[in-house]
Formats: C-alpha cells, sequence, structure tokens
C-alpha cells in the first residue's frame, strides 16, 4: 500500500521536515503517527497525499510513484484517499450532506448509492441530525466529523486523517477511533496522527509510528493483519 | 447526467456571488449583441436596396416636344445595344406612377393647376452598359435630354459596402469583446472559489468536473446576452418599421417578419457561437495556466 526508502523532504526555505523515512504498510493496516507539534507528522501526510514531493528517496503509494512529473496521476490516486485534513476543507454555503456528496460526484458510483454512502457516513459520525444544515453554522467538533464522513462515505482504499479526533470530546473521538479501526476489516488502511496517545491503547493489532524532528520509529503493537 | 442539477446549482451560485458584475456582463454581452444586430440590420436593408435598384437600372429619355412619331423614335432606342425594354411613359401615367409613390401625401399634387410631369421613355438597361446607352440615346434625333440615377446607385452601393465591411468589423469586435468580458468573469469566479477548487483538487475531482459550472455559467451568460439581444432588436424593428413605414415611403424595406426571423437566427447562431468558444478557451493553455496556478496555491 505504502512503501517509503530514504524518503527525505526539504521546504523551500531550507527547513527539512523529514529524514530518511523508511516505511512499509500492508493494506488493511492501521496506523497511528504521534509526535510532538512540528515533528512531521502532517509533513508525512502531505507526502503521502501527493501535495508534497520527496526531495530524495523513493515514495509509492498503492504503486503510485509520488513525484512532481507525475501530478495527473497522483490526481487519479487521490481518487482512491480519503482525506481528513487538519483545517477541515469543507465548503462553506453548503449542507453537511452537500459536503459528504461533494467527495463523490466526480466517482464512479451511481447517485442514488452515493446519497445512500453519504446519509450513512453521517450517521456513522453521529450527525445524521444535521444533514441538511449548513457547515458554518456547526460547532468545531461536528465540521471535524463531517470531514470525517466525507472520507469514509467514498470507500477508499487508504485514509490519511490530521488529527480526526483533535476537536472531539472523549466520547465523540471514541466513537470516531471506532469507525476508523472498523474499517480494517473491509481492507481499508488507515494512517492517522493524532496527540491523544491515551486512546490509541484501546485498540489492539495496530502500528504505532513515532516522529521525533523529521525522523520515524516504526512499531507494531499485536498481531497486525 | 448524475451532476447535471448539481451543475446548474453550482452555477447559480457563483452567479449570485458576483452578482452586480454578472449582471453587468449580461447586461453588456446583450448590448454588444444588439449593436451588431443594428449594424447587419441597416446593412441588409441597403443591400436589398441595391439588389432592387440594380434590377430596375433605368435611364428617362425626355425627348423635345415637336417630336410627333414617338413609336419611330421607341423603335430606335429598342435597337440600342445594352436596351433592355423600353416604355413611352405618357403624363398621366407619369402623374399616377407619383401619386402612387406619395400614397397618402399624393394630395400635395393638386396644388397643381396643370400636370407639372412630362412623357419620357422609360429604358431599362444592363446596368453595365450604362455609359455606352446613355451616349447613343443622349445622340438620337428628337431627344431633349437623359436622365440616369447612377450617381445615386453608385453611392448607394459604395455605403452597402461600407457597412458590409463594418459588419465584419462589429462581428470580430463582439467576439472579441464577448470572450475577453465572459473570459474575466469565468477566471473571477474561479479566483474567488480557489479555496473550494483546491480542496476538491485535493480530493482528486477532475478538470473537467470543477471547470463545468464556470465554463455553464459562460455559456449561459453569452447566450442569455444573445436572447436578450435579439428581443431588444425585434422590439427596434417593429418600432421603426411602424414609423419608418409612414415618414419614409421611399425607402423599400425588406418584409418585416423576413428581417426579424433572419436577425434572430442570426443573433441566437452567433451567441451560441461565442458561448462554445468561452467554453472551448477554458480548456485552452490559459485556462490550463490558472488551474496550474490554483494548484501551487
Amino acid at each position: 500500500m505504502i512503501k517509503a526508502e530514504k524518503v527525505f523532504l526539504r521546504y523551500s526555505d531550507g527547513t527539512v521536515a523529514l529524514r530518511d523515512v523508511n516505511l512499509s504498510v500492508k493494506p488493511g493496516e492501521f496506523v497511528y503517527i504521534v509526535g510532538p507539534s512540528g515533528s512531521g507528522k502532517t509533513s508525512l501526510l502531505k507526502l503521502l497525499m501527493g501535495i508534497e514531493f520527496p526531495s530524495a528517496g523513493s515514495l509509492y503509494v498503492m504503486d503510485q510513484p509520488i513525484v512532481r512529473k507525475e501530478t495527473r496521476n497522483i490526481r487519479m490516486l487521490r481518487r482512491n484517499i480519503g482525506p481528513v485534513f487538519q483545517e477541515f476543507r469543507l465548503i462553506q454555503g453548503r449542507t453537511a450532506l452537500d459536503n459528504v456528496l461533494m467527495g463523490m460526484r466526480f466517482l464512479d458510483i451511481p447517485k442514488r448509492q452515493m446519497i445512500n454512502s453519504a446519509k450513512d457516513a453521517l450517521i456513522k459520525v453521529g450527525l445524521e441530525h444535521k444533514a441538511s444544515v449548513m457547515v458554518e453554522k456547526l460547532s468545531y467538533g461536528e465540521a471535524q466529523r463531517v470531514a470525517i464522513a466525507r472520507a469514509v462515505a467514498r470507500k477508499p482504499a487508504l485514509i490519511l486523517a490530521d488529527e480526526p479526533t483533535g476537536n472531539l470530546d472523549y466520547d465523540n473521538a471514541i466513537n470516531i477511533m471506532n469507525l476508523l479501526y472498523t474499517l480494517r476489516d473491509k481492507n481499508t488502511t488507515v494512517l492517522a496522527t493524532t496527540h491523544a496517545t491515551h486512546l490509541i491503547d484501546n485498540y489492539q493489532k495496530t502500528t504505532l509510528i513515532r516522529v521525533e524532528e523529521g525522523r520515524i520509529y516504526v512499531e507494531h503493537r499485536g498481531e497486525q493483519a | 447526467m448524475k451532476n447535471a442539477f448539481y451543475f446548474i446549482r453550482e452555477s447559480v451560485r457563483i452567479f449570485r456571488n458576483s452578482k452586480v458584475l454578472n449582471l453587468f456582463s449580461f447586461f453588456g454581452t446583450a448590448l454588444i449583441l444588439f449593436l451588431l444586430a443594428i449594424v447587419v440590420c441597416i446593412w441588409s436593408i441597403s443591400s436589398q436596396l441595391t439588389v432592387m435598384l440594380r434590377e430596375e437600372a433605368e435611364i428617362s429619355a425626355y425627348f423635345k416636344k415637336d417630336v410627333e412619331n414617338t413609336a419611330e423614335l421607341l423603335n430606335m432606342i429598342e435597337q440600342i445595344d445594352g436596351v433592355r425594354n423600353v416604355m413611352l411613359v405618357d403624363e398621366a401615367e407619369a402623374r399616377s406612377r407619383m401619386e402612387k409613390t406619395l400614397g397618402e401625401e399624393s394630395g400635395i399634387l393638386n396644388l397643381f393647376d396643370e400636370n407639372p410631369f412630362e412623357a419620357y421613355f422609360e429604358v431599362k438597361i444592363h446596368l453595365d452598359r450604362m455609359d455606352s446607352v446613355f451616349a447613343q440615346i443622349s445622340n438620337l434625333n428628337g431627344i431633349d435630354y437623359v436622365r440616369e440615377n447612377r450617381e445615386v446607385l453608385e453611392q448607394i452601393e459604395g455605403i452597402s459596402k461600407v457597412l458590409e465591411v463594418l459588419g465584419y468589423i462589429v462581428i470580430a469586435a463582439v467576439s472579441i469583446t464577448t470572450l475577453v468580458i465572459i473570459s474575466h468573469m469565468i477566471r473571477q469566479g474561479i479566483y474567488q472559489n480557489h479555496e473550494q477548487i483546491k480542496t476538491l483538487i485535493l480530493l482528486g475531482a477532475p478538470d473537467n468536473f470543477i471547470n463545468f459550472p464556470y465554463v455553464l455559467l459562460g455559456f449561459l451568460l453569452t447566450f442569455g446576452g444573445g436572447i436578450a439581444a435579439t428581443v431588444f432588436i425585434n422590439i427596434l424593428i417593429h418600432q421603426g418599421y411602424s414609423r419608418l413605414g409612414r415618414t419614409l415611403p421611399f425607402i423599400p424595406l425588406p418584409p418585416k417578419n423576413q428581417l426579424v426571423y433572419g436577425l434572430s437566427i442570426f443573433l441566437l447562431s452567433v451567441s451560441a457561437a461565442l458561448g462554445i468558444l468561452v467554453v472551448c478557451s477554458a480548456f485552452t493553455p490559459p485556462g490550463r495556466r490558472i488551474r496550474v496556478l490554483l494548484n501551487h496555491l
């Protein structure tokens, strides 16, 4: 699913965000990325989404090389990824349901199935009663759950979530974690950054990636699929 | 097809985001197309007038009062190369024709005590032989003087050619201006919604999906402008015919319905073609450059 070898990421201002990253993630794996602020967690997710490109080394996501000249193919690759952005990136002036649908309209999914998937995803994140509410009227936590619903509804092969529980209370955070965890049953790979390390202990068969000053340390917990 | 309603709704939303600017674009396009229609309308009328006058090219040959055998003179004129037809128009016929031409205003002729019109030969000719025919008729014994309408005909032909050239220039100007206005509106919409577009790019949406609402709006603004211009020109023609027809009976206007129908088809075709050009321009290198720019925002 993901294969990185000796990947470095250096920004144009000279900052080295990631150094010598070696990583292999299999389909259906559930991966937490933890580390202090500024350690490189979000940079790693940006690399995996093709928003940033490795300065050195090789990176493949679903067999797609992440290199600048492959922009068109990376756009295609993103159709198989369910992203949850730290800043949510919901489209203003639309309802929660519209936002979830927006992630699927251009995919090869029949209309009826698309609507059902969107509604189902909103039920899973506990927001079915807010489906027709404009996203700017939602609370921060609710907006975050809409972003998660948008990522989940399109049934991607890979979910990349940046702090998916960052603005949620404990109950909702557990609910979202459970939702993401159950996706592994459908062979969906999940990579999620988090500061909430206390939530991770609830799950077995996970992979923990600790990021410190741009270097990653991988730890397999329990028996991986 | 599953997104047809979504695309329409998005286009309406983009329109509403810059309602005033989009309305100005719409009316601007409508007025430009309206101006084009006026030029084409005048050109059409002058062309028709030229064609009609060419077909009616004739010389009026007035004979001396002492000529007794007008039949012989008529026969001599008929023999001249370039003459198509000769007819004697007597004083009564000349008056009757003027009465027809003046219509309701013909009462003015009753102010004369005697019939002021002279008898003459109406000589239909081939226009390209006018010079030689004119000279030969002038030299015939019994001919007093000859009058021809070549100068008027040439002037009208000249005006018609100028209008034709002007028409092409206006068509080019209208096309460029409309494309610039509408393309600018599309780009304005894209910049206003760049955050939304960036999100869609990050979600993997293809360019066509992202572009379509903007392109649809551009097409609708252009074609809508064409429809509005068609309505304006229809009103103008109806008003013009009812007023010009009364005050300028000498101008042979083409049939109203024919002119209205022709101009309507022309305007709708031009606006649709321009709309399609707008659509195509969104997929040309400048359009792609905007997307590249957005990719790096």
